[in-house]
């Protein structure tokens, strides 16, 4: 996932302006943090870099010197720093220090704020269209309810009673399951909140949340999960990243049926998500398009055109690619590659 | 009218009639069987459209079924297909949609295409049997 065209980046100053700076350059994929330094080794910048595997550098000269360093980003606010790299950075390198940092920092902030409104908008027009899923799934287990109520009123035989309010019990715990579920889905996803996530268990809790935004009669399904299946990231970004990859395989599928699979893979310290369906089919002169935003095919009312365009922002924000395969009438396979975040699998063993 | 009704017999039991109920769910087809079997009932269960017609078209139930109770959200043959079906085939049998999902135009539709009536769940027993009673009235003029 490195190419030449990484724009490489140092980081000078670790304290709080740095770290912020560290998370946020971290998610944009064409930038590598070629290092990090600061004077004081307990600096929150120095302990954020070495949670996210970035070299801390001890030694200044070397890190703006040897590394191809394009650009050395001075947060350090000391004079004698600017005066210092102003005599010594290599002549390729660019210089970005004090309120120009700070800008930069605070417009890439806005952006990722616009982002994650843009995000929960989707999402939120998505849930929309889960009103029939839910009626049906919490109007079920009521009509049970009901009917085994009405029956206890009038039953005298002591067994049946216990049994019957048993089942009633049951219904109730599945119906608020179902409201568990939606309000763990519909939440704001919480910021920069990168941490180990299962893929395997987050496949398993999009499978059930999709089965609300269309129906699965008539489907058939298919898992393959590797253990082990570990990557770096926002777990509930990830989640409404598989229920859209999920939702449109269905969707895809609509009517006709078919056989949905999702499958995990783990290879070479890396992690292939794959989401295939037998449905339409995306139109090869169209392929190109789906990730562009209010790109969609769905008819009015019932796709943003923006599922994708977040998918694919999401991917990229985990450093992960996103390919598909698709051919007319015989389907789309969809496969999200990121890197392993646990090579052993040793925290992941769903 | 009665006395074609009294010569039916299930099991040895006088029986009000036959209903067919056509729902994915095995907990909702338990308790519509339970609250019309206390009412006298002899309930059939199926738990698609597909398996639903099967049903109706095998042995005596081409004659004998009276009613159908039709869940709309199903696998196979969906309850609009379903229904599309046994309008066409078995125009005689009273249809009663029981869905779990309110949908106005979908209830308009099946109106005008002849169905009894259109209930959504939860539904209390009495209204239940109330609609199955009215299906059975005009069940019974269909055989005139």
């Amino acid at each position: 996932m490195e190419s030449s065209d990484h724009t490489k980046v140092a980081i000078l100053g670790a304290g709080h302006g740095g770290r912020a700076l560290l998370d946020l350059l971290h998610q944009i994929p064409s930038i590598k943090i070629v290092g990090i330094a600061d004077r004081d080794p307990e600096a929150p910048g120095l302990q954020r870099a070495r949670e996210l595997r970035i070299p801390v550098a001890t030694d200044v000269p070397d890190l703006i010197s040897n590394h191809g360093v394009s650009l050395i980003m001075d947060v350090t606010g000391d004079p004698a720093m600017e005066t210092y790299l102003h005599a010594h950075k290599p002549p390729t390198a660019d210089i970005l220090s004090g309120s120009a940092s700070r800008l930069l920092w605070e417009l890439i902030q806005h952006e990722s704020k616009l982002e994650a409104e843009l995000l929960q908008a989707e999402k939120l027009a998505g849930i929309g269209s889960f009103a029939a899923g839910i009626a049906h799934d919490i109007n079920n287990p009521l009509q049970l309810i009901l009917g085994l109520a009405e029956s206890l009123a009038e039953e005298r035989n002591l067994s049946a009673v216990h049994e019957q309010a048993r089942d009633i019990i049951e219904a109730v715990k599945r119906t608020s399951a179902i409201c568990r579920d939606l309000t763990r889905y519909s939440r704001r996803a919480s910021p920069h909140e990168d941490v180990l996530v299962c893929v395997n268990g987050k496949l398993d809790e999009a499978l059930k949340i999709a089965r609300y935004a269309s129906s699965f009669h008539d489907i058939e399904m298919i898992k393959r999960y590797q253990p082990g299946a570990a990557v770096k990231g926002n777990p509930d970004e990830l989640l409404h990243v598989l229920v859209n990859l999920i939702t449109n395989a269905v969707h895809a599928m609509e009517h006709v049926g078919g056989t949905l699979t999702v499958e995990t893979h783990v290879l070479d310290g890396l992690v292939d998500v794959r989401i295939s369906d037998t449905g339409c089919g995306i139109a090869q002169d169209k392929i190109h398009e789906i990730f562009e935003p209010f790109f969609t095919t769905k008819a009015p009312g019932k796709g943003t055109g923006l599922g994708l365009y977040n998918v694919k922002t999401i991917v990229n924000k985990m450093h992960g690619t996103i390919a598909v395969a698709s051919e007319i009438d015989k389907g789309s396979t969809f496969t999200l590659t990121f890197p392993n975040a646990e090579p052993t699998g040793q925290g992941c063993l769903s | 009218m009665s006395d074609f009704k009294s010569g039916f017999f299930v099991g040895g039991e006088a029986c009000n009639g036959r209903v067919l109920v056509v729902d994915d769910e095995p907990d909702i087809r338990k308790v519509v069987k339970m609250t019309l079997q206390k009412a006298g009932y002899d309930v059939l269960e199926a738990e698609n459209g597909e398996k639903a017609i099967e049903t109706i078209n095998s042995g005596e139930n081409r004659l004998m079924l009276d009613v159908m109770i039709c869940d709309i959200r199903m696998p196979k043959v969906n309850g609009v297909e379903a229904i599309a079906y046994f309008r066409s085939n078995y125009p005689h049998v009273p249809l009663i949609v029981l869905t779990g999902f309110p949908d106005t135009d979908m209830a308009t539709s099946f109106l005008r295409q002849g169905v009894v009536d259109y209930l959504v769940k939860p539904v209390e027993g009495e209204k239940l049997r109330s609609a199955v009673a009215r299906a059975m009235e005009q069940r019974e003029l269909a055989r005139l």
